[in-house]
């Protein structure tokens, strides 16, 4: 099919346009999801469990629809935003390394840092008032998870280290320090724990609603409900994530570096500077999404955060949201949904909360090889002669303009 | 200053260094699967996953039939068809390669732990019988050379498997046409093509081959080193392999003295029963020697020219 015919065919309609670019821009995301829910259903179903009693509970543990079995609808939508909180901070640490054309897998290690120095600092100066202590904490949880990126961009800019393999480095490191820290290292609470003594109160986010147990909402105490003022933060990150890559000079180089460090080369961008700042910026995210996660919900460091997968969630999240600020808040929504549901799942139908890494894995697939664009192309009614080939959407993400100049991804 | 002189003490012991090839071998096998996979230009950072795999089907198959041997093929045929998922994925489907390797090693975590929970409910995997693991295997007479003899010859059977591998894979890649039509594919495909070559029947090949070793060196690390399945067992090891692939400059030699560092580290680990530091420390070890060798040694290794970039037929 030429192109001499797509020339030839009759502009349609404006409003039937913009209904399908909306709907073309959405189908790939939805689609996706779509595609992993059937699958999974699938492979439940392949292990003799029953796949709509899996979702029926996952549905309730998310988003509080069609509870049997005595949850509360309203504590389980303020558990899926809690859980959802950290993933649009890191979601935005993923997606801006994105546009630079660097795949930031570190997320998780940057937030473990953040973590780290926001219960640390929160512990030393735990009298100190909250006006002063609050700042601080969240500072220095930002600085600790942009040192760490820092590492990986300073060393893909320097000697050209494959960012992909010196992040996933630094989460194995950032997680074995951890472990260091709060089994027999100096932020152990008492011999034989392995938690940290908890922050001062003046390092806490308030939770929205009072943290009273006479208040009754929605017929569980006030204090039931963790959602935290955090979810303010991490949709202002998620702001200011947008405002940097479209509306700044920074964000304009980083975009110009992801679609082509030689042009971007010739233009005067300093394509190894860039690179560095892309990934400190970044860390920073990373870093505020794990202080958040410690001042807002944790209050210490346990052993639970050894087991956490908040930053490898969050590049489905970056890529599930198309690497935009409401996309990711959105695709966050969905994870932070899963999440909840998950344990819901585990308890109402005996099926594992695992299920869902197995979810974001099919979501994963399909995003990347645009299998829904596949399956487009199969359908007469949906199959447009100006629809692109099937190709890797992740580097229209990284580049925009398509495919990368810079040769060999290879790592 | 008493750990650095407690580890200084252990270099001398054969203990130390027989330990460092079974470590080693772990790594190695992962290792010549990315060096395959790369070679003919497709990314392969699901060595973790595959490997994964492996170890959860050879323990199930192990408990079983009580077989070790046909729980290793069952291991590798696991290992062989994430691989093989990879495969269609990013050559079929021409996905970025980075994200569907993301995908099949969170995949693979989340399925094995899903099905332990199937299989096994939620008490433990169970423990295989020492009979049924992967024998050791002392080499008649070579094996009383005093100090080598332990560190080599007293090995287990896959550690001789992984070091003719080695040599195996090594001499395919560089001396036969099928290893020339694996680079040229790796290369320059179009030109491949031109030459009559199935760019694609080549890449398939050669992801599946490098699922097949991850598959056993999770056998290994299952029903070897270990005797039950634990999630995410494999600990990193398949993203250090991917380091080892880097480091040693996409050649199997090369890989396997990165391996030999890396698995230093493992093993000094795993003696720290001697050592007077932090374990949580030491095990930070091998990772913190990954990154120092990345930035230090290495400088800019270049991958396979065409490594990462699916082939379009007739593209030019």
């Amino acid at each position: 099919m030429g192109t001499g015919a797509i020339v030839a065919r009759p502009q349609p309609p404006r409003l039937s346009r913009v209904v399908n670019r909306v709907v073309g821009g959405l189908a790939m995301p939805l689609g996706s999801v779509v595609f992993a829910f059937v699958v999974g259903a699938l492979i439940v179903a392949a292990t003799g469990e029953n796949p709509f009693s899996a979702y029926a509970a996952l549905a309730c543990g998310g988003l509080g629809i069609g509870c049997t079995q005595g949850e509360n609808p309203a504590l389980q939508i303020s558990n899926a935003i809690v859980f959802a909180i950290p993933l649009i901070t890191t979601g935005v640490a993923v997606a801006l390394p994105f546009r630079a054309g660097l795949f930031n897998i570190g997320a998780e290690g940057q937030l473990l840092a953040g973590s780290i120095a926001c219960t640390a600092i929160g512990i030393e100066f735990r009298t100190l008032p909250e006006i002063v202590l609050l700042p601080m904490v969240l500072v220095g949880g930002a600085v600790a998870g942009s040192l760490w990126a820092g590492v990986a961009g300073v060393l893909k800019a320097t000697v050209g280290a494959h960012e992909v393999v010196t992040t996933i480095m630094m989460n194995y490191i950032a997680q074995w320090f951890l472990r260091y820290l709060i089994i027999g290292g100096p932020l152990q609470l008492a011999a034989g724990t392995s938690r940290s003594s908890p922050i001062g109160p003046g390092a806490q986010l308030a939770t929205l609603l009072p943290a009273s147990n006479s208040l009754i909402i929605f017929g569980l105490p006030a204090s039931v409900y963790r959602v935290h003022v955090g979810l303010f933060l991490a949709l202002a990150a998620a702001a200011a994530f947008a405002f940097l890559l479209w509306r700044t000079t920074l964000g304009y180089e980083i975009r110009a570096v992801g679609q082509s460090q030689k042009a971007a080369r010739y233009a005067g961008v300093s394509v190894r500077r860039t690179i560095i700042v892309t990934m400190l910026i970044a860390g920073a995210f990373s870093g505020l999404a794990g202080a958040i996660q410690i001042a807002g919900v944790d209050h210490n460091l346990t052993d639970k955060f050894f087991s956490d997968t908040t930053g490898f969630d969050a590049i489905a999240v970056a890529l599930l949201g198309l690497g935009s600020a409401v996309g990711i808040v959105l695709a966050a929504l969905l994870f932070g949904a899963l999440h909840a549901g998950g344990s819901v799942m585990q308890q109402d139908a005996g099926i594992s909360g695992n299920l869902v890494l197995v979810l974001q894995a099919l979501i994963l697939f399909s995003i990347a090889a645009n299998f829904v664009g596949a399956i487009r192309q199969q359908i007469p009614w949906f199959r447009r002669p100006m629809a692109p080939p099937p190709a890797a959407p992740v580097a229209a993400l990284m580049t925009e303009a398509g495919a990368p100049d810079t040769g060999s991804t290879g790592i | 200053m008493t750990a650095l002189s407690d580890i200084f003490h252990l270099l001398f012991t054969a203990n130390l260094w027989q330990a460092t090839l079974t470590a080693a071998v772990l790594l190695l096998l992962p290792a010549l699967g990315g060096v395959i996979s790369e070679r003919s230009g497709v990314v392969n950072i699901a060595m973790e996953g595959m490997m994964l795999t492996g170890a959860f089907f050879g323990v199930v198959a192990d408990l079983a039939w009580h077989n070790p041997w046909l729980a290793t093929l069952v291991a590798i045929i696991a290992g062989g068809l994430m691989a093989l998922i990879h495969g269609v994925v990013s050559i079929r489907f021409r996905a970025d390669q980075i994200v569907s390797g993301i995908a099949i090693n969170i995949f693979a975590a989340g399925l094995t732990v899903f099905l332990v929970n199937r299989i096994y409910g939620l008490q433990d995997v169970g423990h295989v019988g020492q009979s049924e693991l992967l024998p050791n295997f002392n080499v008649p007479g070579l094996d009383q050379i005093p100090f080598l003899g332990q560190v080599v010859f007293q090995q287990n059977v896959v550690v001789y498997a992984a070091l003719v591998l080695l040599v195996v894979v090594h001499v395919v890649l560089f001396r036969t046409r099928l290893g020339l039509r694996i680079r040229a594919v790796g290369e320059h495909p179009q030109a491949a093509d031109t030459a009559g070559i199935n760019v694609y029947a080549i890449r398939y090949g050669a992801v599946v081959t490098s699922g097949l070793l991850s598959g056993l060196a999770g056998a290994f690390l299952a029903i070897g080193v270990s005797n039950t399945f634990v999630p995410n067992m494999t600990d990193g090891r398949g993203y250090i392999a991917l380091a080892a692939m880097i480091f040693g400059k996409w050649t199997p030699f090369g890989a396997f003295v990165a391996c030999l560092i890396f698995g230093l580290g493992e093993a000094i680990y795993a003696n720290n029963s001697t050592i007077h530091a932090s374990q949580y420390l030491l095990s930070m070890l091998p990772y913190i020697i990954t990154l120092v060798v990345l930035a230090g040694i290495v400088g800019r290794s270049s991958p396979p020219a065409a490594d990462g970039i699916p082939y379009v037929a007739g593209s030019e």
